[in-house]
């Protein structure tokens, strides 16, 4: 009896002090990641977007409010005018979150672009989402975009439909933000 | 003196992925250059070292029916820690290890270290321990990348090295280049210490013998099974 309560004691006093240890390290080590991801993953998929890019989209970043979540959005300027935004959005994808950063021309509400970031689809056949023949599809699209099995204009890659219908649920999300938060964004960076 | 022999067992005697065969795992998989190699075993030192020191301090505490599941504890703790910290000062890194820098938690040589080392002696011999061991496999990693970058893509820690007309030998730096690699390693280290053996006037056979079994000890018990079989 004595033994067994010890090992009790041991095992929770152990996973307790981890437990701390460890989200005390999440805690100071958070600000970092948040840059770094920017930096390697987020700012790599703005550059392919927009390629004409002449600012620093990540730096210029602002947050705004949308459905009382957070969005940030990466405003994009090329002859010294402001021409596009990018933000990031998520949809169901085949192995969890696919993570699309979407680019939108202000001028006339069309897509500028759609970039993967961070998605764990299955390689070789829903990773394929990530490669330009499919993304290359959506520039100058109009929104919303549809898979052509649904009617739209999207082919989606074969053998991948919920992958392909994740980055398309994606860019639709993004692009409803995009249309409610277009006036806010246009007055912040106004001036 | 007995410090410096713990550390340097691990450096050839008991060289982790080559002499002890442990951790093929990550061996195999992210060699593919030697940056990788490299960045893979800096992360398993740090793991070792520290999952040595701590389970050498608490090893009189622990109550022995529960310690597999101390030391998993500790040493994923201290991975989930490395993880944290690649991704917010060696981000590239992080990406190209991708999923085996978890897995370092289910690395044999961690448990393997704690279960056999670190258990059983002090806090000095066993970060010795870890520290050899790490460097070992350290090295062990970063050599089979090497290899496996200069001659599947002609360059050594990005570097172009190969001269202009070399042309790459793809399958070395994909999955079946590796376990060429790897056997030819072995093999080599095998002859290598062959030799030494024949040199020193000793029996061939006799070493070859302890080689393939010494480890196993199972012989005794079949010849036991053997015969009491017989006598039945």
């Amino acid at each position: 009896m004595r033994d067994m309560f010890r090992m009790i004691v041991v095992l929770s006093v152990l996973c307790g002090l981890s437990g701390f240890a460890l989200s005390y390290l999440k805690m100071i080590t958070a600000p970092r990641i948040e840059e770094q991801v920017l930096a390697n993953v987020q700012g790599p998929a703005i550059k392919r977007v927009f390629p004409y890019a002449e600012n620093d989209p990540i730096g210029e970043r602002r947050r705004f409010e949308a459905d009382g979540r957070a969005v940030m959005i990466f405003p994009v300027r090329s002859g010294g005018a402001l021409v596009g935004v990018a933000l990031e959005h998520s949809s169901k994808g085949y192995g969890g979150d696919v993570n699309i950063m979407v680019g939108f021309n202000l001028k006339d509400d069309t897509l500028a672009g759609i970039g993967a970031t961070t998605l764990k689809e299955t390689p070789g056949l829903g990773m394929r989402i990530a490669e330009p023949a499919f993304t290359g599809q959506f520039s100058g699209q109009k929104t919303p975009v549809q898979l052509s099995s649904g009617g739209g204009v999207i082919d989606g890659v074969s053998g991948a439909t919920i992958s392909s219908a994740g980055a398309v649920g994606a860019v639709n999300n993004a692009a409803a933000v995009y249309a409610r938060l277009k006036k806010d964004i246009l007055a912040a960076w106004a001036k | 003196m007995s410090v410096l022999k713990e550390f340097t067992k691990g450096l050839w005697k008991e060289l982790p992925p080559f002499r002890l065969v442990l951790g093929l795992c990550p061996t195999l998989a992210v060699t593919n250059s030697a940056s990788n190699g490299l960045g893979m075993g800096a992360a398993v030192i740090f793991v070792l070292v520290l999952s040595n020191m701590i389970i050498s301090m608490v090893r009189h505490i622990i109550p022995a029916k529960v310690r597999i599941a101390c030391f998993i504890v500790i040493a994923a703790s201290l991975v989930v820690a490395v993880e944290l910290l690649m991704q917010a000062y060696a981000y590239p890194l992080y990406e190209r290890l991708g999923i085996f820098v978890p897995l370092i938690v289910v690395n044999c040589i961690i448990l393997g270290r704690a279960e056999a080392f670190a258990a059983k002696n002090g806090v000095a011999a066993s970060v010795a321990d870890g520290l050899g061991m790490g460097l070992g496999f350290t090295m062990s990693l970063t050599f089979l990348g090497s290899i496996r970058e200069v001659l599947g893509n002609g360059t050594w820690f990005g570097m172009a090295v190969m001269p202009e007309s070399f042309e790459p030998l793809r399958i070395m730096v994909q999955a079946p280049g590796a376990f060429i690699c790897l056997g030819l390693i072995l093999a080599g280290m095998n002859m290598l210490n062959f030799r030494q053996a024949r040199r020193r006037g000793e029996q061939a056979e006799a070493l070859a013998q302890q080689q393939g079994c010494g480890s196993c000890g199972g012989c005794t018990a079949c010849g036991a099974g053997a015969r009491d079989a017989q006598a039945q």
